[in-house]
């Protein structure tokens, strides 16, 4: 167990949720920037896994601009995670509400203390306790914007959280920043000498007068003063994989964007990324929003939907809830089909998919 | 995952050793347009100075590994790739003093830009096509309509409408059965099948429309 540097235990955030069997599995949704779709892909890939038949609670950890229950169709809540934030609430399974769709549960982030709106952090360690108990198969959380100390907090409960990305230069930089960041937090708590430790505290300043500017150089540099730490270093640069989503996608550049940014990624960072999917421009996206419904809910056939239930499937196929065994419910509508396509499914995905929908 | 300038060709142009040489100029220009210059995914992490520089690397490894000869002889001086895979996982090889070096001999399995193939999991290419299953496919192989335009010749505006189901827009039947025909063809996809589908839209379509005008 090692200590971070406020003294609390690092091993709340570095063990991922996959790493226990039978608790649920926590998915961290983030990606830097405000307005690329978070909420959205979040919602529906909570309701896609839901209507696989897997139980699962969309947990929205943006204190400073909740919007999930709207995306889920939640009414304004009047309980939420601001409860848990406050003290007033310790117990994180009473402010599990429920949503229209089956199987899908939502804690909404409504009404946070506008002085004081993030958790300190020994709150967000009990957080991720409490959030890892919840009784799910999987917990999805909706991280706020920017690369608050608390929303890298969250995004480290998974070593494998997801990166949500639009196809604009804006959304991209600040993808990077995020992951930079994510990886930087997590290496400094894995990092156990004091003397390491201030070196990737420089590091973190991308105008360092060591003139570190990547991990490959960073980890040079640490090898250099310890062998032991650069070994812990390789291990915490190989455990973490965070996985990309790019969102609103119009062309084939824009599907190509995910190769490259996990090329850079590889490359400069020395960060092994994995391109989870892509989501294309669909303007019944716009309507379901209007709606307050998950677009895989009320358009399941549209471009959108049909994208969005291929990633909850990836997401299902490698979760640790698909190692253990856990067999979801009976789907409770039937999975999208490529619209009026009559194609099959090849017998690789159907051996990869949860429970066999009618498709 | 060793820095840029220790990577050999195969890492740079992120290919496989037993890569086609068609793989192979898939992957070189996937990473000129990485790290081309006005890149979307490089240009907030990389100086000109950088980009330039590995643009130059990618160059290199593309001179030798397109040609076959340069290939063949620069493949002998890496040695046999089973025997470096050996020596990755070989226990005695790894040296808990040398992390870098550690890292450096694990096997890495190369990102393959045609890759874009995984997420199309549920779609064979088979069965009845429409509009929006054609556009999936040409954003699966990579292609603009642009690009598309190029090789058949027909009108981006007559593509665009066929994607999105505009018949209106679209000229007489046996036109709409040749670009179809043509669309099809390009993506690598069973022309006969693609066309008898959507045509069957096409005239569904049609009809509607002429319903539409007599009320």
């Amino acid at each position: 167990m090692i200590s971070n540097e406020r003294g609390d235990t690092t091993d709340s955030f570095e063990s991922p949720a996959s790493d226990r069997p039978g608790q649920a599995q926590l998915i961290p949704i983030g990606g830097g920037k405000g307005g690329v779709g978070k909420s959205f892909v979040v919602a529906n890939l909570a309701a896609a896994l839901a209507q696989a038949g897997y139980r699962v609670v969309a947990v929205d950890g943006d204190l400073e601009g909740a919007n999930l229950h709207t995306c889920l169709g939640v009414p304004k809540p009047q309980t939420s995670l601001a409860d848990f934030v406050a003290h007033r609430e310790d117990d994180l399974q009473k402010l599990v509400l429920p949503t229209p769709i089956k199987n899908l549960q939502l804690i909404a982030a409504t009404d946070g203390n506008l002085a004081a709106p993030q958790p300190s952090h020994s709150r967000r360690v009990r957080l991720t306790r409490e959030l890892r108990k919840l009784s799910a198969d999987f917990v999805l959380l909706d991280l706020g914007a920017g690369t608050h100390s608390a929303v890298m907090d969250y995004f480290m409960i998974g070593h494998d959280g997801v990166v949500v990305i639009a196809p604009e230069p804006t959304s991209v930089e600040n993808a990077y920043a995020f992951i930079r960041a994510a990886f930087y937090r997590r290496l400094r708590l894995a990092m156990v000498s004091h003397d390491v430790r201030e070196i990737v505290t420089t590091a973190m300043d991308q105008r360092n007068e060591r003139g570190i500017r990547t991990p490959l150089h960073l980890l040079k540099e640490i090898q250099s003063l310890d062998s032991a730490e650069g070994t812990r270093f390789v291990a915490t640069m190989q455990a973490f994989r965070p996985r990309i989503v790019i969102n609103d996608v119009r062309t084939a550049e824009d599907v190509k964007l995910g190769f490259s940014i996990r090329s850079v990624c590889h490359k400069y960072f020395g960060i092994e990324a994995d391109y989870l999917g892509y989501v294309n421009h669909d303007d019944k996206a716009r309507l379901s929003l209007r709606s307050r419904r998950p677009i895989v809910d009320l358009y399941p056939r549209s471009d959108a939907a049909i994208y969005l239930s291929r990633i909850a499937r990836k997401l299902a196929a490698t979760s640790s809830v698909a190692a253990s065994g856990v067999r979801p419910a009976e789907p409770t509508t039937p999975q999208p089909q490529p619209s009026r396509s009559s194609a099959p499914v090849s017998d690789s995905v159907r051996s990869r998919r949860p429970n066999p929908g009618p498709d | 995952m060793r820095p840029l300038f220790e990577q050999d060709h195969y890492e740079v142009l992120e290919t496989r050793r037993d890569a086609t040489p068609d793989q192979i100029e898939r992957s070189y220009r996937m990473a000129l347009a990485t790290y081309a210059e006005d890149s979307l995914a490089g240009y907030s992490v990389f100086t000109e100075g950088d980009s330039s520089a590995i643009r130059e690397r990618i160059e290199m490894a593309y001179r030798v590994l397109a040609d076959e000869e340069a290939r063949r002889e620069y493949d002998r001086s890496l040695g046999d790739p089973d025997d470096l895979l050996e020596a990755a996982f070989d226990a005695e090889a790894f040296d808990d003093a040398q992390p870098v070096a550690h890292l450096l001999s694990l096997e890495e399995k190369p990102a393959e830009p045609e890759a874009i193939a995984a997420f199309e999991d549920v779609d064979d290419g088979r069965g009845d096509f429409d509009g929006a299953r054609l556009r999936r496919f040409r954003l699966r192989c990579g292609m603009e309509l642009d690009d598309i335009s190029r090789i058949t010749k027909i009108n981006n505006g007559y593509l665009s409408a066929i994607e999105e189901e505009r018949f209106a827009d679209l000229p007489s039947r046996v036109y709409v059965r040749g670009f179809v025909t043509a669309f099809a063809s390009t993506l690598g996809l069973d022309t006969t099948s693609v066309t008898t589908s959507y045509m069957k839209l096409y005239d569904e379509g049609q009809q509607h429309r002429r319903k539409s005008r007599f009320f």
